[in-house]
Protein backbone atom coordinates (compact mmCIF):
# COMPACT_ATOMS: atom_id res chain seq x y z
CA UNK A 1 0.00 0.00 0.00
CA UNK A 2 1.37 3.41 -0.88
CA UNK A 3 2.13 5.98 1.78
CA UNK A 4 -0.24 8.75 2.83
CA UNK A 5 1.93 11.31 1.08
CA UNK A 6 2.00 9.53 -2.28
CA UNK A 7 -1.55 10.30 -3.36
CA UNK A 8 -3.61 13.44 -3.85
CA UNK A 9 -5.73 14.86 -1.00
CA UNK A 10 -8.30 17.60 -0.38
CA UNK A 11 -6.92 21.17 -0.59
CA UNK A 12 -3.47 19.81 -1.32
CA UNK A 13 -2.64 22.74 -3.59
CA UNK A 14 -1.67 24.42 -0.31
CA UNK A 15 -2.29 22.06 2.62
CA UNK A 16 0.51 19.48 2.63
CA UNK A 17 -0.55 17.37 5.59
CA UNK A 18 -2.41 17.43 8.86
CA UNK A 19 -1.49 15.62 12.03
CA UNK A 20 -3.21 14.77 15.30
CA UNK A 21 -1.41 13.42 18.34
CA UNK A 22 -2.85 12.17 21.63
CA UNK A 23 -0.64 11.65 24.70
CA UNK A 24 -1.77 8.87 27.04
CA UNK A 25 -0.41 7.01 30.06
CA UNK A 26 -1.58 3.64 31.32
CA UNK A 27 -2.81 3.79 34.91
CA UNK A 28 -1.00 1.72 37.50
CA UNK A 29 2.42 2.24 35.94
CA UNK A 30 4.88 5.04 36.72
CA UNK A 31 5.66 7.52 33.94
CA UNK A 32 8.50 6.65 31.60
CA UNK A 33 11.33 8.40 33.42
CA UNK A 34 10.63 6.21 36.47
CA UNK A 35 10.07 2.96 34.62
CA UNK A 36 12.38 -0.02 34.68
CA UNK A 37 13.28 -1.78 31.46
CA UNK A 38 11.08 -4.67 32.53
CA UNK A 39 8.11 -2.35 32.95
CA UNK A 40 8.79 -0.80 29.54
CA UNK A 41 8.79 -4.24 27.95
CA UNK A 42 5.58 -5.12 29.77
CA UNK A 43 3.99 -1.91 28.51
CA UNK A 44 5.03 -2.69 24.93
CA UNK A 45 3.46 -6.16 25.19
CA UNK A 46 0.24 -4.87 26.69
CA UNK A 47 -0.27 -2.22 24.01
CA UNK A 48 0.64 -4.70 21.30
CA UNK A 49 -1.86 -7.27 22.54
CA UNK A 50 -4.56 -4.68 23.12
CA UNK A 51 -4.42 -3.61 19.48
CA UNK A 52 -3.11 -6.40 17.33
CA UNK A 53 -5.05 -9.24 18.90
CA UNK A 54 -8.23 -7.26 18.89
CA UNK A 55 -11.17 -7.08 16.55
CA UNK A 56 -10.74 -3.41 15.75
CA UNK A 57 -11.04 -2.78 12.02
CA UNK A 58 -7.57 -1.25 12.13
CA UNK A 59 -5.88 -4.34 13.58
CA UNK A 60 -5.32 -6.00 10.22
CA UNK A 61 -3.42 -3.05 8.79
CA UNK A 62 -1.21 -2.53 11.85
CA UNK A 63 2.22 -3.97 12.52
CA UNK A 64 4.31 -3.88 15.67
CA UNK A 65 7.93 -2.75 15.33
CA UNK A 66 10.36 -3.19 18.22
CA UNK A 67 12.64 -0.18 17.78
CA UNK A 68 15.64 -1.89 19.36
CA UNK A 69 15.70 -4.13 16.28
CA UNK A 70 15.58 -1.18 13.87
CA UNK A 71 18.95 0.10 12.59
CA UNK A 72 19.79 3.74 13.28
CA UNK A 73 19.53 4.77 9.60
CA UNK A 74 16.14 3.17 9.22
CA UNK A 75 14.91 4.90 12.38
CA UNK A 76 15.98 8.26 10.94
CA UNK A 77 14.26 7.46 7.66
CA UNK A 78 11.11 7.04 9.78
CA UNK A 79 11.70 10.50 11.24
CA UNK A 80 11.97 11.87 7.70
CA UNK A 81 8.63 10.26 6.87
CA UNK A 82 7.13 11.94 9.98
CA UNK A 83 6.30 8.60 11.61
CA UNK A 84 8.36 9.05 14.78
CA UNK A 85 10.05 11.92 16.59
CA UNK A 86 13.83 12.53 16.45
CA UNK A 87 14.07 11.89 20.22
CA UNK A 88 12.36 8.55 19.76
CA UNK A 89 14.78 7.60 16.97
CA UNK A 90 17.79 8.51 19.10
CA UNK A 91 16.64 6.79 22.30
CA UNK A 92 18.45 3.64 23.37
CA UNK A 93 15.71 2.48 25.76
CA UNK A 94 13.15 -0.23 25.05
CA UNK A 95 10.45 1.27 22.85
CA UNK A 96 8.22 0.32 19.96
CA UNK A 97 5.96 1.73 17.31
CA UNK A 98 2.76 0.30 15.91
CA UNK A 99 2.40 1.35 12.30
CA UNK A 100 -0.35 1.09 9.70
CA UNK A 101 0.30 -0.07 6.12
CA UNK A 102 0.09 3.42 4.65
CA UNK A 103 2.00 4.80 7.66
CA UNK A 104 -0.79 7.27 8.42
CA UNK A 105 -1.27 5.74 11.89
CA UNK A 106 1.73 5.47 14.18
CA UNK A 107 1.48 4.66 17.85
CA UNK A 108 4.72 5.30 19.69
CA UNK A 109 5.15 3.30 22.88
CA UNK A 110 7.75 4.71 25.25
CA UNK A 111 8.28 8.16 23.74
CA UNK A 112 7.66 10.99 26.23
CA UNK A 113 4.45 9.39 27.42
CA UNK A 114 3.56 5.70 27.55
CA UNK A 115 1.54 6.00 24.37
CA UNK A 116 1.44 8.62 21.67
CA UNK A 117 -1.26 8.01 19.11
CA UNK A 118 -0.48 9.86 15.91
CA UNK A 119 -2.54 10.11 12.76
CA UNK A 120 -1.15 11.98 9.78
CA UNK A 121 -3.10 12.49 6.56
CA UNK A 122 -2.39 14.37 3.36
CA UNK A 123 -4.06 17.71 2.66
CA UNK A 124 -6.70 19.22 4.89
CA UNK A 125 -8.41 16.35 6.72
CA UNK A 126 -8.13 17.35 10.36
CA UNK A 127 -11.51 16.03 11.46
CA UNK A 128 -10.88 12.70 9.81
CA UNK A 129 -7.45 12.45 11.42
CA UNK A 130 -8.90 13.26 14.84
CA UNK A 131 -11.71 10.82 14.30
CA UNK A 132 -9.28 7.96 13.65
CA UNK A 133 -7.10 8.95 16.62
CA UNK A 134 -10.13 9.06 18.87
CA UNK A 135 -11.33 5.63 17.82
CA UNK A 136 -7.91 4.18 18.58
CA UNK A 137 -7.85 6.03 21.88
CA UNK A 138 -11.28 4.72 22.87
CA UNK A 139 -10.31 1.25 21.83
CA UNK A 140 -7.06 1.25 23.79
CA UNK A 141 -8.78 2.69 26.83
CA UNK A 142 -11.10 -0.29 27.03
CA UNK A 143 -8.25 -2.67 27.76
CA UNK A 144 -5.52 -0.44 29.16
CA UNK A 145 -7.25 2.32 31.16
CA UNK A 146 -5.42 5.61 31.05
CA UNK A 147 -4.54 7.86 33.98
CA UNK A 148 -7.21 10.51 34.15
CA UNK A 149 -8.25 13.19 36.60
CA UNK A 150 -11.54 15.03 36.33
CA UNK A 151 -9.89 18.43 36.76
CA UNK A 152 -6.55 17.86 35.06
CA UNK A 153 -7.78 15.58 32.30
CA UNK A 154 -5.43 12.95 30.89
CA UNK A 155 -2.34 12.87 33.07
CA UNK A 156 0.92 13.28 31.17
CA UNK A 157 4.55 13.14 32.18
CA UNK A 158 5.06 16.78 31.24
CA UNK A 159 2.39 19.04 32.78
CA UNK A 160 2.29 21.12 29.59
CA UNK A 161 0.31 18.34 27.88
CA UNK A 162 -2.29 17.89 30.63
CA UNK A 163 -5.95 17.99 29.71
CA UNK A 164 -6.72 16.64 26.28
CA UNK A 165 -3.12 15.63 25.55
CA UNK A 166 -4.00 16.71 22.03
CA UNK A 167 -1.59 18.37 19.68
CA UNK A 168 -3.01 19.06 16.22
CA UNK A 169 -1.13 20.64 13.37
CA UNK A 170 -1.43 21.43 9.69
CA UNK A 171 1.47 21.90 7.32
CA UNK A 172 0.90 24.55 4.69
CA UNK A 173 2.85 25.54 1.60
CA UNK A 174 2.77 29.33 1.57
CA UNK A 175 5.33 30.61 -0.95
CA UNK A 176 3.45 33.75 -1.97
CA UNK A 177 2.37 34.72 1.55
CA UNK A 178 5.99 34.25 2.55
CA UNK A 179 7.49 36.25 -0.30
CA UNK A 180 5.39 39.35 0.35
CA UNK A 181 6.33 39.27 4.03
CA UNK A 182 2.85 38.72 5.44
CA UNK A 183 3.83 35.48 7.13
CA UNK A 184 5.49 37.42 9.99
CA UNK A 185 2.32 39.34 10.66
CA UNK A 186 0.33 36.11 10.62
CA UNK A 187 2.69 34.41 13.10
CA UNK A 188 2.17 37.25 15.54
CA UNK A 189 -1.61 37.27 15.24
CA UNK A 190 -1.98 33.51 15.48
CA UNK A 191 0.37 33.42 18.49
CA UNK A 192 -1.97 35.69 20.41
CA UNK A 193 -4.82 33.22 20.20
CA UNK A 194 -2.97 30.15 21.41
CA UNK A 195 -1.61 28.80 18.14
CA UNK A 196 1.91 28.71 16.78
CA UNK A 197 3.19 29.05 13.24
CA UNK A 198 6.65 27.77 12.64
CA UNK A 199 8.77 27.13 9.62
CA UNK A 200 9.30 23.48 8.81
CA UNK A 201 12.63 22.09 7.72
CA UNK A 202 14.33 25.18 9.09
CA UNK A 203 15.79 26.66 12.24
CA UNK A 204 13.69 29.09 14.23
CA UNK A 205 11.23 31.12 12.24
CA UNK A 206 12.84 30.60 8.84
CA UNK A 207 11.30 28.03 6.54
CA UNK A 208 12.85 26.08 3.77
CA UNK A 209 10.53 25.11 0.94
CA UNK A 210 8.04 27.72 2.27
CA UNK A 211 6.45 25.07 4.49
CA UNK A 212 4.81 26.32 7.65
CA UNK A 213 3.24 24.34 10.45
CA UNK A 214 0.30 25.74 12.40
CA UNK A 215 -0.46 23.99 15.69
CA UNK A 216 -2.49 24.39 18.88
CA UNK A 217 -0.64 25.04 22.12
CA UNK A 218 -3.23 24.91 24.88
CA UNK A 219 -4.41 21.50 26.07
CA UNK A 220 -6.10 22.23 29.40
CA UNK A 221 -9.39 24.12 29.53
CA UNK A 222 -10.23 23.66 25.87
CA UNK A 223 -12.10 20.70 24.39
CA UNK A 224 -10.74 18.59 21.55
CA UNK A 225 -13.61 19.75 19.39
CA UNK A 226 -12.83 23.44 19.94
CA UNK A 227 -9.09 22.99 19.46
CA UNK A 228 -9.62 21.16 16.16
CA UNK A 229 -12.27 23.53 14.90
CA UNK A 230 -10.20 26.63 15.79
CA UNK A 231 -7.20 25.19 13.99
CA UNK A 232 -9.42 24.40 11.03
CA UNK A 233 -10.73 27.96 10.87
CA UNK A 234 -7.26 29.49 11.10
CA UNK A 235 -5.67 27.26 8.48
CA UNK A 236 -8.58 27.66 6.08
CA UNK A 237 -8.14 31.41 6.28
CA UNK A 238 -4.44 31.06 5.56
CA UNK A 239 -5.20 28.79 2.60
CA UNK A 240 -7.73 31.25 1.24
CA UNK A 241 -5.28 34.11 1.62
CA UNK A 242 -2.57 32.23 -0.25
CA UNK A 243 -5.02 31.36 -3.03
CA UNK A 244 -6.07 34.97 -3.49
CA UNK A 245 -2.44 36.03 -3.61
CA UNK A 246 -1.70 33.33 -6.18
CA UNK A 247 -4.45 34.65 -8.41
CA UNK A 248 -2.63 37.94 -8.75
CA UNK A 249 0.55 36.14 -9.75
CA UNK A 250 1.09 36.36 -13.49
CA UNK A 251 0.60 32.99 -15.17
CA UNK A 252 3.66 33.50 -17.35
CA UNK A 253 5.80 34.29 -14.32
CA UNK A 254 4.54 31.23 -12.45
CA UNK A 255 5.29 29.04 -15.48
CA UNK A 256 8.75 30.54 -15.67
CA UNK A 257 9.53 29.86 -11.98
CA UNK A 258 8.19 26.32 -12.17
CA UNK A 259 9.77 25.55 -15.55
CA UNK A 260 13.20 26.69 -14.44
CA UNK A 261 13.00 24.56 -11.30
CA UNK A 262 11.95 21.54 -13.33
CA UNK A 263 14.79 22.17 -15.78
CA UNK A 264 17.39 22.12 -13.03
CA UNK A 265 15.96 19.07 -11.25
CA UNK A 266 15.80 17.09 -14.49
CA UNK A 267 19.38 17.88 -15.44
CA UNK A 268 21.40 18.43 -12.29
CA UNK A 269 24.28 16.17 -11.26
CA UNK A 270 24.88 17.55 -7.77
CA UNK A 271 21.99 18.70 -5.60
CA UNK A 272 22.12 19.90 -1.99
CA UNK A 273 19.19 19.32 0.32
CA UNK A 274 18.62 23.05 0.56
CA UNK A 275 18.51 23.58 -3.19
CA UNK A 276 16.21 20.59 -3.59
CA UNK A 277 13.75 22.11 -1.13
CA UNK A 278 13.78 25.45 -2.89
CA UNK A 279 13.22 23.88 -6.31
CA UNK A 280 10.51 21.46 -5.13
CA UNK A 281 8.75 24.39 -3.51
CA UNK A 282 8.66 26.10 -6.92
CA UNK A 283 7.35 22.89 -8.49
CA UNK A 284 4.70 22.57 -5.79
CA UNK A 285 3.56 26.09 -6.58
CA UNK A 286 3.35 25.06 -10.24
CA UNK A 287 1.27 21.99 -9.33
CA UNK A 288 -1.00 24.17 -7.20
CA UNK A 289 -1.50 26.52 -10.15
CA UNK A 290 -2.22 23.73 -12.61
CA UNK A 291 1.07 23.98 -14.51
CA UNK A 292 2.15 20.44 -13.63
CA UNK A 293 -0.32 17.62 -13.20
CA UNK A 294 1.30 15.21 -10.73
CA UNK A 295 -0.33 16.48 -7.56
CA UNK A 296 1.46 14.47 -4.89
CA UNK A 297 4.88 14.46 -6.55
CA UNK A 298 6.62 17.47 -4.92
CA UNK A 299 5.90 16.40 -1.33
CA UNK A 300 6.76 12.79 -2.10
CA UNK A 301 10.12 13.85 -3.54
CA UNK A 302 10.74 16.26 -0.68
CA UNK A 303 10.40 13.37 1.76
CA UNK A 304 12.20 10.77 -0.33
CA UNK A 305 15.07 13.14 -1.13
CA UNK A 306 16.05 13.40 2.56
CA UNK A 307 19.41 11.82 3.49
CA UNK A 308 18.22 8.65 5.26
CA UNK A 309 15.50 8.03 2.71
CA UNK A 310 18.15 8.16 0.00
CA UNK A 311 20.21 5.69 1.99
CA UNK A 312 17.19 3.41 2.28
CA UNK A 313 16.94 3.40 -1.52
CA UNK A 314 20.60 3.31 -2.55
CA UNK A 315 22.24 1.59 0.41
CA UNK A 316 25.16 3.05 2.29
CA UNK A 317 26.18 6.50 1.00
CA UNK A 318 29.45 8.27 1.80
CA UNK A 319 29.20 11.70 3.42
CA UNK A 320 30.28 13.56 0.27
CA UNK A 321 28.02 11.59 -2.07
CA UNK A 322 24.55 12.51 -0.82
CA UNK A 323 24.23 15.43 -3.22
CA UNK A 324 25.15 13.21 -6.16
CA UNK A 325 22.64 10.48 -5.24
CA UNK A 326 19.98 13.12 -4.61
CA UNK A 327 20.50 14.55 -8.09
CA UNK A 328 20.34 11.06 -9.61
CA UNK A 329 17.13 10.33 -7.73
CA UNK A 330 15.48 13.53 -8.93
CA UNK A 331 16.49 12.91 -12.54
CA UNK A 332 15.05 9.40 -12.37
CA UNK A 333 11.82 10.51 -10.77
CA UNK A 334 11.21 13.52 -12.97
CA UNK A 335 12.24 12.21 -16.36
CA UNK A 336 8.65 11.71 -17.54
CA UNK A 337 7.19 14.85 -15.95
CA UNK A 338 6.02 17.54 -18.35
CA UNK A 339 4.46 20.92 -17.99
CA UNK A 340 0.82 21.10 -19.06
CA UNK B 1 8.55 51.39 26.09
CA UNK B 2 11.80 49.87 24.93
CA UNK B 3 12.15 46.36 23.54
CA UNK B 4 12.59 43.72 26.27
CA UNK B 5 15.22 41.97 24.22
CA UNK B 6 17.55 44.49 22.59
CA UNK B 7 16.68 47.42 24.86
CA UNK B 8 17.37 49.78 21.94
CA UNK B 9 14.30 50.05 19.74
CA UNK B 10 10.79 50.96 20.73
CA UNK B 11 8.65 47.92 21.53
CA UNK B 12 5.87 47.71 18.99
CA UNK B 13 4.67 44.17 19.55
CA UNK B 14 3.25 42.63 22.64
CA UNK B 15 3.74 38.91 22.33
CA UNK B 16 1.86 36.47 24.43
CA UNK B 17 3.25 33.12 23.48
CA UNK B 18 1.72 29.90 24.57
CA UNK B 19 4.15 27.21 23.67
CA UNK B 20 2.94 23.79 24.72
CA UNK B 21 0.80 25.57 27.23
CA UNK B 22 3.62 27.63 28.70
CA UNK B 23 2.61 31.28 28.69
CA UNK B 24 5.25 33.96 28.35
CA UNK B 25 4.63 37.61 27.66
CA UNK B 26 7.06 40.07 26.19
CA UNK B 27 7.24 43.48 24.55
CA UNK B 28 9.50 43.43 21.54
CA UNK B 29 10.53 45.66 18.67
CA UNK B 30 9.58 44.38 15.24
CA UNK B 31 13.09 43.10 14.56
CA UNK B 32 13.33 41.03 17.74
CA UNK B 33 9.71 39.88 17.40
CA UNK B 34 10.61 38.38 14.06
CA UNK B 35 13.54 36.57 15.53
CA UNK B 36 11.60 35.41 18.57
CA UNK B 37 10.77 32.09 16.94
CA UNK B 38 14.11 30.84 18.21
CA UNK B 39 13.74 32.19 21.72
CA UNK B 40 13.15 28.83 23.33
CA UNK B 41 16.02 26.77 22.10
CA UNK B 42 16.56 25.16 25.49
CA UNK B 43 13.55 22.98 24.87
CA UNK B 44 10.33 22.54 26.70
CA UNK B 45 11.63 20.74 29.71
CA UNK B 46 14.17 23.42 30.44
CA UNK B 47 11.57 26.09 30.11
CA UNK B 48 9.09 24.27 32.29
CA UNK B 49 11.80 23.49 34.79
CA UNK B 50 12.60 27.18 34.91
CA UNK B 51 8.95 28.00 35.54
CA UNK B 52 8.74 25.41 38.29
CA UNK B 53 12.22 26.04 39.58
CA UNK B 54 12.14 29.71 40.51
CA UNK B 55 10.16 29.07 43.67
CA UNK B 56 11.68 30.24 46.95
CA UNK B 57 9.74 27.77 49.14
CA UNK B 58 11.06 24.93 47.04
CA UNK B 59 14.31 24.88 48.92
CA UNK B 60 12.49 24.52 52.22
CA UNK B 61 10.50 21.59 50.86
CA UNK B 62 13.50 19.85 49.49
CA UNK B 63 14.18 17.18 52.05
CA UNK B 64 10.72 16.01 52.87
CA UNK B 65 7.62 14.91 50.97
CA UNK B 66 8.07 12.03 48.56
CA UNK B 67 5.50 10.57 46.21
CA UNK B 68 4.32 7.36 47.95
CA UNK B 69 4.11 5.52 44.62
CA UNK B 70 7.22 6.45 42.68
CA UNK B 71 9.34 8.22 45.28
CA UNK B 72 9.77 11.45 43.31
CA UNK B 73 10.37 14.66 45.26
CA UNK B 74 9.11 18.04 44.16
CA UNK B 75 12.61 19.38 43.66
CA UNK B 76 13.29 16.45 41.33
CA UNK B 77 10.19 17.32 39.34
CA UNK B 78 11.12 21.00 39.27
CA UNK B 79 14.56 20.12 38.03
CA UNK B 80 13.47 17.84 35.17
CA UNK B 81 10.01 19.21 34.42
CA UNK B 82 8.81 15.60 34.43
CA UNK B 83 6.30 14.07 36.81
CA UNK B 84 7.21 10.64 38.15
CA UNK B 85 3.76 9.07 37.99
CA UNK B 86 0.06 9.88 37.99
CA UNK B 87 0.06 9.93 41.80
CA UNK B 88 2.58 12.81 41.77
CA UNK B 89 -0.20 15.10 40.60
CA UNK B 90 -2.08 14.30 43.81
CA UNK B 91 0.96 14.33 46.08
CA UNK B 92 2.25 17.66 44.83
CA UNK B 93 -1.11 19.10 43.79
CA UNK B 94 -0.85 22.09 46.11
CA UNK B 95 2.71 22.92 45.02
CA UNK B 96 1.86 22.49 41.36
CA UNK B 97 -1.40 24.37 41.22
CA UNK B 98 -0.05 27.94 40.91
CA UNK B 99 2.29 26.81 38.14
CA UNK B 100 -0.35 24.90 36.26
CA UNK B 101 -2.41 28.07 36.33
CA UNK B 102 0.50 30.04 35.01
CA UNK B 103 1.16 27.49 32.31
CA UNK B 104 -2.37 26.77 31.08
CA UNK B 105 -4.30 29.76 32.38
CA UNK B 106 -6.89 27.36 33.78
CA UNK B 107 -6.89 24.09 35.70
CA UNK B 108 -10.21 22.69 34.61
CA UNK B 109 -10.27 20.00 31.95
CA UNK B 110 -13.13 20.54 29.51
CA UNK B 111 -12.30 17.88 26.95
CA UNK B 112 -13.53 14.37 26.72
CA UNK B 113 -13.97 12.12 29.71
CA UNK B 114 -13.21 8.43 29.39
CA UNK B 115 -16.04 6.03 30.07
CA UNK B 116 -16.10 2.31 29.83
CA UNK B 117 -18.28 2.95 26.79
CA UNK B 118 -16.52 4.55 23.81
CA UNK B 119 -15.23 7.98 24.63
CA UNK B 120 -17.38 10.84 23.55
CA UNK B 121 -16.57 14.48 23.20
CA UNK B 122 -18.69 16.18 25.79
CA UNK B 123 -20.35 19.50 24.99
CA UNK B 124 -18.50 22.56 26.24
CA UNK B 125 -19.70 23.33 29.77
CA UNK B 126 -21.44 26.65 29.97
CA UNK B 127 -19.47 29.40 31.62
CA UNK B 128 -20.62 32.81 32.73
CA UNK B 129 -18.56 34.71 30.15
CA UNK B 130 -19.89 32.89 27.10
CA UNK B 131 -23.41 33.05 28.50
CA UNK B 132 -23.09 36.78 29.03
CA UNK B 133 -22.00 37.27 25.43
CA UNK B 134 -24.98 35.25 24.29
CA UNK B 135 -27.28 37.29 26.54
CA UNK B 136 -25.98 40.59 25.15
CA UNK B 137 -26.48 39.34 21.62
CA UNK B 138 -30.09 38.42 22.38
CA UNK B 139 -30.70 41.79 24.03
CA UNK B 140 -29.31 43.61 20.99
CA UNK B 141 -31.76 41.63 18.88
CA UNK B 142 -34.52 42.59 21.32
CA UNK B 143 -35.17 38.95 22.18
CA UNK B 144 -35.71 39.79 25.83
CA UNK B 145 -37.51 36.63 26.94
CA UNK B 146 -34.70 34.38 25.77
CA UNK B 147 -32.17 36.77 27.28
CA UNK B 148 -33.93 36.52 30.63
CA UNK B 149 -33.58 32.71 30.60
CA UNK B 150 -29.84 33.09 30.10
CA UNK B 151 -29.63 35.77 32.79
CA UNK B 152 -31.11 33.27 35.26
CA UNK B 153 -28.60 30.66 34.15
CA UNK B 154 -25.73 33.09 34.80
CA UNK B 155 -27.15 33.84 38.23
CA UNK B 156 -27.32 30.16 39.11
CA UNK B 157 -23.78 29.57 37.85
CA UNK B 158 -22.39 32.44 39.86
CA UNK B 159 -24.20 31.32 42.98
CA UNK B 160 -22.65 27.87 42.54
CA UNK B 161 -19.20 29.38 42.15
CA UNK B 162 -19.59 31.44 45.28
CA UNK B 163 -20.63 28.47 47.40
Amino acid sequence: MSSWYACGAPEDDIAVSCRVRLARNVSGLPFLSKMTDEQRRELMERVKNALLESNTPYAKSLKFIDMSAVPHNEAWAMVERHIISPEFAESTLSRAVILSDDESISIMIGEEDHIRIQVILGGMQLEKAYDIAERLDAFLYETLHFSFDKDLGFLTECPTNLGTGLRASVMLHLPVTESDGEIRHISETVGKIGFTVRGMYGEGSGAKASMYQVSNQITLGISEKSAISNLNIITRQLIQKERVKRESLEQLKAEDICGRALGILKNCRILTNEEMMKLLSAIKLGVGMGIIEEKAMPVKLLIEGQPHMLMKKYGSIAENEYDIYRATFMREQLSGIKEV
Amino acid sequence: MLCDKCGKNTATTHIKRIINGVVTESNLCSECAEKSGSLYKGGLYNMLASVLGDVPELKINENQKKCPVCGATFSEIAKTGKMGCAECYKTFGAELMPYLKRVHGTVKHTGKIPNSAPLAVRPEPENADTLRMEMNRLVSEERFEEAAVIRDKIKKLEEKENE
